[in-house]
């Protein structure tokens, strides 16, 4: 409880304090943290902010242009696009949040091992890496999401393993440098374990990088999960999903009513820039030599 | 003879790849909750009719033997037959390709063309007032969904502005299409001395190709701002100003060391771009290889999604292997080995 009364010192302990201390030396890192903070807001208070239901249909408003009762218009449905737009950005942390995890959960062990054990284990990995770097992601995430069937989990799952290699890669690079440090020979020499060398003394020198990509994968994640649902093997249409919504409004396009693919899209380009501005604040104040070369 | 030996070398080393990219395809099939063959046979088959379709596709056999029937075919140049169109894959992949490479490769083209001297621009004055907003908007070229960015294009060009012919395919309805020559319409009508349809073929082109353009260029900014940048700060740049060198000739310099790692940069980012040309073609009703593999993944056409996977996944090591030798032919530095 003490530290709530050390509320005026320049430094505060904990989470909070620390990602304060961020933004006060990166304004990219800030004006990132803002936008997610924004969005974390709407995805965790949709029910309160949305001011209707968002799959709720008027048959009287259909395809009404912003303004009046329907601030964004509504859609083809009758549905109003601000809720849905808000009640979206559920479905972009509901599966950014979950793949992220999954992707450093996955990535990360495998780069530590394939590093510090180097020889066949770590040949193994660099050659599926390479085969994984042959395909593009979208095209094997909607192959493989049609293949296997079009639920959230699904797209999570593929999400989440066909992004984890980066991680590996990333935290592979950087135990590979650490292998041979005074720090984890001596870690070594009083009788750790392997495993015990990996994950206690090499792992939080080598985790930085990982941390700075984290927030990148992330805003990929929500970009292919749209795409997917724009194509219509993801999130399956009355969803407020916002790739399924703009995948609604764009056979109005063409004839004029531009609000219903507008605003989702607007919505999904922001959260996509906050996220991207985050890991690009992150990896200048993570990384010293990006900052001495000023950027 | 160099040239030759470095090619066989890392076809060698491209060899495990290949098998792996074959394998992943051949295993996309498989990991579907669809079953091929009640697909194959409809509603009506009973048991005894599923049981002969399946030993006829060789599908009770182990994985193995699949996998290696699998490559035979391939060698064989036999991908299947795609179910909606009852034609081979294979003709219908070397019908579609130089539709989506046109669009893909001009794109490309234009984006390196517009994206390294704006990305060079922004690293000689980091943090000015153009590297400001070369930043800004090449940030928002990775943000913009393909998709939407095309939609918005087609509002704003076709529906308000009415500079752009509708948005549905790469030739007006009331042209006549030149013989096939080449696969890409532009070529094909020069050669045919077609002018109104290389007109509309242009057109048509002209939507598209700018937004794919934009998202093109965007990495590129920003990988040739961070080489150029790097350059800038090595020994080499300091010992050519400090011989008294005009600005000009240090650029120049910067440019001819930036050369390798920008298009190493720009070959990796093609397979990307290609699968994102499925999406540009899916708005503009382009009915290129991307359109035509994407409305494959849709229809759970088997046969056709492998292939079109498989000819980006080639697509991409054949594009790895060409940028090595460019990049071998433009740095003396990598012969020696």
């Amino acid at each position: 409880m003490s530290i709530a009364t050390t509320d005026s010192a320049p430094a505060r302990p904990g989470v909070i304090g620390w990602i304060i201390g961020l933004a006060r030396r990166s304004p990219t890192f800030a004006l990132g943290f803002a936008i997610v903070l924004v969005f974390a807001v709407l995805a965790l208070g949709a029910d309160w902010l949305a001011p209707f239901d968002p799959v709720q249909t008027f048959p009287f408003a259909v395809l009404k242009p912003p303004g009046g009762d329907f601030v964004l218009g509504s859609d083809g449905n009758g549905m109003d696009v601000l809720s849905r737009v808000i009640h979206g950005s559920r479905y972009a942390f509901g599966i950014s949040l979950p793949a992220g995890a999954l992707m450093v959960v996955i990535g990360v062990p495998l780069g530590v091992v394939a590093g510090y054990k180097g020889g066949v284990t770590d040949e193994v990995l660099i050659r599926i890496l390479d085969v994984l770097r042959a395909f593009p992601t979208i095209i094997l995430s909607l192959a493989v999401v049609a293949a296997a069937g079009a639920s959230l989990l699904n797209v999570v799952l593929v999400i989440g393993f066909l992004d984890s290699p980066i991680f590996a890669r990333i935290v592979r690079a950087e135990v590979l440098a650490l292998r041979s440090a005074t720090f984890v020979r001596a870690a070594v020499a009083v009788g750790n374990p392997p495993w015990r060398v990996m994950f206690v003394h090499i792992l939080p020198n080598a985790i930085m990088g990982a941390i700075a990509q984290l927030p990148v994968r992330m805003s990929w994640a929500v970009r292919i999960s749209a795409t997917l649902a724009f194509v219509g093997v993801g999130v399956q249409a009355p969803a407020p999903e916002w790739g399924a919504m703009i995948r609604q409004g764009a056979e109005f396009v063409i004839s004029g009513e531009w609000w219903v693919a507008t605003f989702p899209g607007l919505a999904l380009i922001a959260l996509v820039l906050g996220f991207n501005l985050l890991g690009d604040g992150l990896q200048d104040l993570l990384d010293p030599r990006r900052r001495a070369t000023g950027k | 003879m160099l040239i030759l030996r470095f090619t066989l070398r890392r076809l060698l080393v491209a060899a495990p790849t290949v098998l792996g990219v074959l394998f992943i395809t051949f295993m996309l099939v498989r990991i579907g909750h669809q079953d091929p063959v009640a697909m194959l046979a409809g509603p009506m088959a009973d048991r005894a009719m599923l049981e002969m379709i399946r030993t006829q596709l060789g599908l009770d056999q182990p994985l193995f033997t699949q996998f290696a029937g699998y490559l035979w075919r391939l060698a064989q140049g036999d991908l299947g037959r795609s179910w909606q169109s009852n034609q081979p894959v294979l003709h219908e992949i070397i019908a579609h390709f130089p539709t989506t490479l046109e669009l893909t490769l001009l794109s490309v083209g234009l984006g390196a063309i517009i994206g390294v001297p704006v990305g060079l621009r922004a690293a000689f004055r980091p943090n000015g007032w153009f590297d400001q907003i070369s930043r800004v908007v090449s940030l928002l070229g990775f943000s913009v969904p393909t998709y939407w960015m095309g939609l918005m294009a087609i509002f704003i060009f076709f529906f308000l502005l009415r500079l752009a012919p509708a948005p549905m395919g790469r030739l007006s309805l009331e042209v006549i299409a030149p013989p096939t020559i080449t696969g890409s319409l532009v070529i094909d009508s020069i050669a045919a001395g077609n002018w109104e349809a290389l007109r509309s073929a242009l057109a048509q082109l002209m939507l598209p190709v700018s937004c794919f353009t934009l998202i093109a260029a965007a990495p590129v900014v920003k990988q040739t701002r961070a080489v150029a940048i790097e350059i800038l700060g090595s020994d080499y740049i300091r010992y050519a100003r400090a011989c008294g060198f005009s600005p000009r000739t240090v650029r120049r310099i910067v440019l001819r060391n930036a050369v390798a790692p920008v298009l190493t940069f720009i070959g990796t980012q093609l397979t990307s771009l290609l699968a994102a040309a499925s999406l540009i073609e899916f708005i503009f009703a382009w009915g290129g290889l991307g359109h035509w593999g994407l409305n494959a993944i849709l229809l759970g056409d088997f046969a056709a999604v492998q292939g079109y996977v498989l000819t980006l996944a080639l697509f991409s090591v054949f594009v790895f292997l060409v940028i090595d030798l460019l990049v071998l032919l433009l740095e003396p530095r990598g012969q020696r080995r």
